[in-house]
């Protein structure tokens, strides 16, 4: 594989580095860069259980769904790490890794490695790091990174639109014209909700964005989408203070 | 054209085979995490809630016994199901009063944020393990036995428990977040997903069946989630596919005496992708009629297929449109969770219960055949949304679900409906 | 005496071969055998011709079988299990359990030779679907067929006209807890693909492999010229699936030497299935409380110096009860064994050697 690529993008016009310090389309990072976001990956603590050894027997890729659509090979990511290619492992954090369904067929691994769990971890570290790659393979989603994070629910039924879902037919339509009264004409009692899946208390919510402040979520968004992380805190911090947790740093 | 395929759904196979039959011994199983559970709360690590009587025992893979509660649950509802889907998670509910099981549908629950966590890693083994445990300790507090919607919730629970029963310091630093918040530190004796529980009930389901379904021809599609990740956590029964595969949802259906075809690609996964059905819906559709609906229509024609999640519903349902309206295709195979036609065998309102007006799949011709006058139970439905319109604020109620509008067909019951 | 008496358990090639050995030493072998026949697993199990050499396994068997039948040092006792044991090296006392009801008997020494089972494909990680359909079947089935010269589909008797082989089925594998390799099913695959193609030379043959581990002679005598005579194709990577379609059998897998998926037909496919220690082999660990390693094989004690004996003074070892063997290895086992059990029992019994030659030097025990 030819390294020195980056992310294979031809627009090397657009380099430039975000205050940040992370990478831009085109940037190509020394190679010390990259060794630091390859240690990131091996050192967390799940992936001595994800990366025993491969010998290359090929279950994973005739098991995986993206690997029929795309370029992808679950072997190829478990090669990768297992050779410490930083920079193999560098490219593929920049393409390969959101393409893998996350499935995890390919727990069938007769060494018991799961290539879905280290791109698991290869999508964490990108996204810590402000990889372009993790803002370009995320583009269109802040809307529901924003659902999930301040409703404690992901995709809510006011989601259903038909601008955003024209491939499912007149159903979308038909739901979003319907919505409100459909949602009133279902029976259980805490699911008349439009704009969250079913109703979530106060309480809950808020303790739901306590995990997020204590465990370095809201940090991680901050990296991806500094505008999205101001909305989040503003809907947070309010919560968070009446009720009385300390927020510190 | 593909050629059909022929795998025995039901066995052993009626002529004695010279393999003679497969048995699983709990021997082969991997590491027992319930076991290692239990002796982390001996420790004082953390409290194992257990499994309330009256339950269940089922077989898992290694002919292990798990224990599925029948009643006193705690719904760990699926956002995808509620939000997109609702009638899948009514269903649900529907079952646990017909068949008079006591449940508690929280709104101290938050989503796993798996979906999220899958699609876009924004978010880390620690807050997710922390949202689990948050959800966990809510359940615990009621006293109510978590039943979960979701097979990814499901299988990405599985997940967090292993994890922190291996790692102390994932453990510490989750048990440190729920302190916080005066919570503390529970695991459920099992982990426990919605279609075990149908399975669990099948018979009871059965018994009160008023539909004849002999005449439906039904694929299943197996759950990733549910059974790939901690495979030794799912159900797995002698009796279906000879134990080799997964009895959840083929157990159901046949228990209602469907037909289950089988297909060549069941064990591919449905093309749901988590971040490809949120922004690359190409592959998703492309996977999900190509690999999945493609094949089965030719290998199997079937009348329904049947599925076990969220993902696996929303994807194979509404994928179908663009490749009808691009192909020119008109057949659809409607996509129903076992739940959904588990409560449409008992007699359940399509639109009232099942609320099929949200899937895209037509399923018309499939309630034709299981004998429901769609059209009537429609313009009963629009009648119910006329009176809703009428005065804001008012819902349907379980009362109103179970209005005596579904008179059994009587030329169904004549043929024997259980 | 009765302290110079090696009792052999399992009448395999390892048991066969230490009784041999234990008898031409001179000492008395009682020689326990829990099937009414001797020959072990290549005798119950049908195997046609031997790795490596080729000869037919019928004909090695009898000559092997031949070697005790009749000898007045070895006692053959048919239809006959170890049920329990007591004493220690030089005095054993072990009870049997035989078709007239239990005995016991006295020995110096004991030669465990249990041997191995194959593994059960039900449990294959993979969706071989071994129970499910007629025409996937193991090395074992195809080496029965092989034996009669008649290859033919079993769902339908017709001859096929592309067969494979899967590796490894059972081993090297960690979800299933056999991380090892069994060692000789590259080499029998090879074997039978080479038969295959001599019966039925329209037939296309293939191996898909992970590693071909073709130790010493089997290269040159097996490996090559399957490839290079009888044009036997590798293919590297290994199967994740077979379903049957219409009436022939579909397999999917990556060719990870061309980097591409495969789905393609098969008329046949025979799982290579490895080796697991015989149910035998742990329960006579249990009774005579041998060490095993984690997968149950009785551990020898002293690694690779010396590979019979156990962890239990008196006790010895021979062939697959000790880890996956092939035939070589196993005859090599037994006869260290023989030579072991018997300079034990000597020394034990404190008594000159019925050999003509006195013992030199200062014993030991």
């Amino acid at each position: 594989m030819a390294t020195g690529t980056g992310t294979g993008a031809s627009s090397a016009g657009l380099a430039r580095a975000t205050p940040g310090g992370s990478v831009e389309r085109g940037a190509e990072p020394p190679f010390e860069e990259k060794l630091r976001l390859f240690n990131e990956v091996t050192q967390d603590l799940r992936f001595p259980d994800y990366l025993y050894g491969c010998y290359e027997c090929g279950i994973c890729v005739a098991v995986c769904p993206s690997a029929r659509f795309y370029d992808f090979s679950p072997r190829r990511i478990a090669q990768a790490v297992a050779r410490e290619d930083v920079e193999l492992v560098y490219e593929q954090m920049n393409r390969d890794v959101w393409e893998c369904s996350q499935c995890f067929s390919c727990l069938r691994c007769p060494r018991q490695n799961n290539p879905g769990g280290i791109v698991t971890i290869m999508r964490e570290v990108a996204v810590k790091n402000g990889l372009h790659s993790a803002k370009e393979a995320l583009e269109g989603y802040s809307r529901i990174i924003y659902k999930i994070m301040s409703t404690g629910t992901q995709v809510s039924p006011d989601m259903i639109r038909p601008d955003a879902f024209p491939d499912w037919g007149p159903t979308a339509k038909e739901t979003a014209d319907n919505l409100e009264v459909w949602r009133r004409a279902m029976p259980p009692e805490t699911m008349h909700t439009t704009s969250s899946s079913w109703e979530v208390d106060d309480k809950t919510l808020t303790e739901l964005y306590l995990i997020w402040h204590l465990t370095g979520v809201l940090d991680m968004i901050k990296t991806l989408d500094e505008s999205l992380h101001m909305i989040l805190v503003d809907v947070m911090e309010e919560k968070l203070e009446e009720a009385g947790y300390p927020l510190g740093g | 054209m593909p050629i059909p395929i022929n795998i025995p759904v039901k066995g052993p196979a009626a002529a004695p085979s010279r393999k003679g039959e497969f048995r699983r011994s709990p021997d082969d199983a991997p590491e027992d995490l319930r076991a290692m559970a239990l002796e982390l709360e001996a420790k004082g690590e953390w409290i194992v809630q257990r499994v309330p009587e009256p339950y269940v025992e089922v077989q898992t893979k290694y002919g292990k016994a798990k224990k599925i509660p029948l009643q006193h649950t705690w719904h760990h509802k699926s956002c995808g199901q509620c939000g997109h889907i609702p009638g899948y998670s009514t269903s649900i509910f529907w079952l646990h009063r017909k068949l008079g099981l006591e449940y508690n549908d929280p709104r101290d629950q938050t989503s796993c944020t798996a979906w999220n966590y899958y699609a876009s890693a924004t978010s880390n083994s620690a807050a997710q393990a922390a949202v689990a445990m948050r959800n966990f300790a809510a359940a615990y507090e009621t006293g109510y036995f978590p039943q979960i919607h979701c097979a990814t919730s499901y299988g990405h629970y599985k997940e967090v428990r292993s994890e922190l029963i291996h790692h102390k310091e994932l453990r510490d630093q989750v048990r440190d977040v729920l302190k916080k918040m005066g919570k503390p530190l529970v695991i459920p004796e099992e982990i426990v997903h919605y279609s075990e529980w149908v399975y669990a009930v099948r018979h009871e389901i059965a018994k009160r069946q008023v539909l004849d379904l002999r005449n439906i021809t039904a694929t299943v599609h197996p759950a990733c989630h549910y059974y790939k990740l901690v495979s030794e956590d799912a159900i797995y029964d002698p009796d279906v596919y000879g134990g080799q595969r997964t009895a959840i949802v083929t157990g159901v259906a046949e228990a209602l005496g469907a037909k289950v075809a089988d297909y060549s690609t069941w064990f591919d996964c449905c093309g749901f992708g988590f971040r490809h059905i949120l922004v690359q819906r190409d592959f998703t559709r492309s996977f999900a009629v190509q690999r999945k609906i493609e094949v089965m229509r030719d290998e199997a024609n079937p009348d329904v297929t049947l599925t076990h999640d969220t993902g696996c519903v929303t994807t194979l349902d509404k994928s179908q449109f663009a490749a009808q309206a691009h192909k020119g295709v008109t057949a659809a195979i409607p996509v129903l969770s076992e739940a959904q036609f588990a409560a449409l065998a008992m007699g359940a309102h399509p639109y009232r219960v099942c609320q099929l007006h949200w899937h895209s799949a037509d399923y018309h011709p499939l309630l034709e055949k299981m004998g429901i006058d769609w059209r009537e139970r429609w313009r009963e439905f629009e009648d119910d949304l006329e009176r809703l319109k009428k005065n804001p604020g008012a819902v349907m109620t379980w009362d109103d679900a179970d209005a005596a509008s579904v008179p059994p067909n009587p030329e169904h019951l004549a043929h024997g409906g259980r | 005496m009765p302290g110079e008496n090696i009792l052999i358990i399992g009448g395999g090639p390892a048991g066969l071969e230490a009784a041999r050995g234990v008898a031409d030493l001179g000492y008395k072998a009682i020689l326990v055998e829990k099937r009414d026949r001797l020959g072990g697993t290549p005798d119950s199990a049908n195997y046609a011709a031997l790795t490596h050499g080729m000869r037919d396994a019928s004909e090695v068997m009898a000559e092997i079988v031949a070697a005790v039948s009749g000898n007045p040092l070895v006692d053959i006792r048919l239809n006959a299990t170890v049920t329990e044991s007591s004493g220690a090296a030089g005095d054993f006392r072990v009870t049997l359990q035989e078709n007239g009801g239990p005995a016991t008997v006295e020995a110096g020494a004991i030669i465990v030779a249990t041997g191995f089972d194959h593994f059960d494909p039900g449990r294959a990680t993979q969706a071989y679907g071994y129970y499910e359909y007629d025409d996937v079947i193991t090395l074992t089935d195809a080496e029965a067929m092989l034996k009669e010269k008649k290859f033919v589909k079993p769902s339908n008797g017709q001859a096929p006209d592309r067969v494979c082989f899967i590796q490894c089925v059972g081993s090297r594998d960690r979800q299933l807890g056999n991380e090892y390799c069994s060692k000789v099913c590259c080499g029998i695959a090879s074997k039978q693909a080479i038969e295959i193609r001599q019966l039925l030379p329209q037939c296309k043959v293939f191996i898909f492999y992970i590693d071909m581990r073709m130790y010493g002679y089997w290269e040159n005598e097996i490996y090559w010229p399957a490839q290079e005579k009888y044009k036997v194709q590798y293919i590297r990577g290994v199967i994740s699936e077979i379903v049957k379609k219409g009436d022939r059998l579909m397999i999917r897998g990556e060719d990870t030497t061309m980097n591409r998926p495969m789905e393609v037909a098969m008329d046949i496919v025979i799982l290579s299935v490895g080796m697991e220690p015989s149910k035998g082999t742990k329960e006579i660990a249990r009774i005579l409380g041998l060490a095993q390693n984690k997968y149950g094989f009785i551990d020898p004690a002293h690694g690779s110096l010396d590979t019979v004996s156990t962890s239990v003074e008196g006790v010895f070892v021979a062939g697959a009860a000790a880890g996956p063997k092939d035939l070589d290895d196993t005859m090599g086992m037994a006869g260290a064994a023989a030579m072991k059990a018997a300079a034990l029992v000597r020394r034990k019994s404190k008594a000159p050697s019925p050999l003509s030659s006195p013992p030199v030097g200062e014993r030991v025990g």
